[in-house]
């Protein structure tokens, strides 16, 4: 690179002695280090980023430099390794376990209860939940690849020589693809779809933060989603949404009235599906959480780490603290499986027949599930006395508008209280 | 005329400070515009740029200047409320519809932007233009970025350089 022009008609060329780039010869690349690599961390996806590395060789020593990073995985490849049997007979454990309690009240899980399962919803959610175990795991396991990988992975193993360049762009895991990111400090990964096979019109949506295991999760879900005919324009949303649980006249059960869930959810397998939500969702973030180790351990500098997914069905969080813990704490694995040992879980359950959202759209067979370690609810329960709308905000504020508002309303109901066995 | 002090004139009128730029072009802003500068904040917090005095700008022509305070004016009563946390959901639609508008410019005018955000310090403008850079950037193979930010084509030795890196950052291509 020779000197060659000065940009025309721009008298910014004394302004500052450069740190490097003096001899470049254009604008652009006469920005300061600090200014290029603001403008690199604004890029955020992976690949425009590798490809900017390969702009010039300024942009490849400044690209590495980058401390925040959005790594879109492209393609999953269905796993058809045999899963073990456990997400099947938790659930099916649960749901028994549920299904003796029918009053609030404290139903211990064993995790290796018979299984009692009985077809219905069950097992149409339980067969998707396996396939949805496997799949973020292959997707973090080889992405970045459409075809080649769904390929390679039934192919002998890759010769020990270094492949050809076009060979090489077969697969690609985040790991190795952020192995050039050194100062990492956020990192954004998004599956392109949720693990879990939910059926049209049904609303399902977790959000989970983990240190080492489980520190919270929170789960929406309803059975039914359907936007109403326009609101007579008198009631603000607000007020509708909150109202809505009771004025609808079809739920004018006493037991809706009062907050606690209507007898017939007992009955009608209501109570079993919601059960079955809650559980695929905690193994569905657990798995998700296995697989983040090797990234965090790669990336001593990391304090932010964001696992979602395209469907805006799982939202999966580590603060700086939890990354901290992690390194401390290592992950203990559920038995033989990929995906992180659930601690026992102090769970409520909160249900209304319907909660209309702010936008209009109505939530039939609204649940929410606040989900915590034992421990920690133990300690703050027994402590200066929870409850309150502070202590709730972790429920409240998990998901964003218009999901806000109908959690929101739910955390008004009487729960229903669960506990279940470490996973 | 002597300028006055900064106590001065603060009860009626919304306190003047003059900037110089580069060509000598004066310009007469609010205090609390032109406040979003960092650099400017702490002389005009003692007092500066009053009167007469103006603050010189060597390093920001008239065009840029008038450019960066047409944004400082705009976003000035949003930061005078603290990150603007009552702004209305219209507020904040009108600012961002704004934002857009406001760097839809020539590449050149962007650079000399970028550039006077930089030195002048003024966050809320830098992270705007180098957003739009970073846009110009996505989506784009390392040829097209070149031509996009006027890079000339690469020397035979840096296109060796860059084919050698190719296995590196290869991923990035599928």
């Amino acid at each position: 690179m020779g000197p060659e022009m000065e940009p025309p008609g721009m008298d910014l060329d004394e302004e500052e002695e450069w740190a490097c780039g003096d001899d470049a010869e254009d604008q652009f690349d006469r920005l300061p280090d600090a200014v290029l690599l603001d403008v690199f961390n604004r890029i955020g996806d992976v690949k425009a980023l590798g490809r900017c590395a390969l702009v010039s060789r300024r942009f490849h020593d400044l690209v590495p430099l980058v401390d925040s990073v959005f790594v879109r995985v492209d393609c999953v490849i269905p796993d058809d390794v045999p899963q073990p049997a456990s997400p099947q007979r938790l659930a099916a454990a649960a749901l028994a376990a549920a299904a003796a309690a029918p009053a609030p009240a404290l139903a211990p899980v064993a995790t290796h209860a018979p299984r009692g399962g009985r077809g219905g919803a069950l097992a149409h959610i339980a067969r998707i939940l396996l396939g949805g175990i496997s799949r973020p795991i292959q997707a973090l396991g080889q992405i970045l690849s459409p075809a080649a990988a769904a390929v390679s992975r039934r192919s002998p193993p890759q010769p020990a020589s270094p492949p050809a360049p076009a060979a090489d762009v077969s697969h690609h895991s985040p790991s190795e693809v952020l192995r050039a990111f050194k100062e990492l400090r956020r990192l954004h990964i998004e599956l392109p779809t949720g693990e879990l096979g939910i059926d049209d019109g049904v609303l399902l949506k977790w959000k989970a933060d983990f240190g080492s295991t489980l520190g919270s999760c929170v789960i929406l879900g309803a059975s039914s989603v359907s936007s109403k005919p326009p609101l007579s324009p008198a009631t603000p949303p607000e007020a509708a949404a909150a109202d809505s649980s009771a004025a609808p006249p079809d739920s004018n059960r006493d037991s809706e009235e009062s907050g606690a869930l209507p007898e017939s959810l007992y009955t009608n397998g209501g109570l079993k599906l919601r059960v079955v939500w809650t559980i695929s969702s905690l193994i569905a973030a657990s798995a998700r959480h296995y697989l983040l180790q090797p990234i965090i351990a790669n990336h001593a500098t990391l304090d932010s780490l964001n696992l979602t997914d395209a469907d805006g069905q799982g939202v999966l969080t580590m603060d700086k603290k939890q990354l901290q813990e992690l390194r401390v704490r290592p992950v203990s694995a559920s038995g033989s499986s990929h995906r992180t040992l659930m601690p026992a879980l102090s769970m409520r359950l909160y249900y209304a027949a319907h909660v209309e959202l702010p936008g209009g759209t109505l939530l039939k067979g609204a649940t929410l599930v606040a989900i915590r370690p034992s421990e920690d609810a133990l300690r703050e329960d027994g402590g200066a006395g929870a409850a309150g709308s502070a202590a709730n905000s972790w429920i409240s504020n998990a998901f964003e508008e218009p999901y806000r508002s109908a959690a929101k309303v739910l955390l008004k109901r009487t729960p229903y209280c669960l506990e279940m066995n470490s996973f | 005329m002597a300028a006055p002090e900064s106590g001065d004139g603060n009860n009626g009128a919304a306190r003047m400070v003059t900037l110089i730029s580069s060509d000598n072009t004066r310009f007469e802003v609010e205090a609390a515009a032109a406040s979003l500068s960092q650099t400017l904040q702490l002389t005009i917090l003692d007092g500066g740029g009053g009167g007469g005095d103006g603050i010189p700008l060597p390093n920001v022509d008239s065009a840029t200047l008038s450019k960066v305070l047409e944004y400082c004016i705009k976003h000035a009563p949003a930061a005078a409320n603290g990150g603007a946390p009552n702004a209305t959901a219209v507020d904040r639609a009108e600012l961002e519809r704004f934002d857009n508008e406001f760097v839809n410019i020539d590449q050149s005018v962007l650079y000399s932007l970028i550039m006077a955000a930089h030195n002048l310090e003024i966050e809320g403008l830098q992270s705007l233009v180098a957003k739009k850079v970073a846009d110009m950037i996505k989506g784009k193979s390392p040829m097209e970025i070149r031509r996009t930010l006027g890079f000339p084509d690469p020397t035979p030795e840096e296109q060796a350089e860059m084919n050698a890196h190719m296995l590196e950052y290869g991923w990035a291509y599928e």
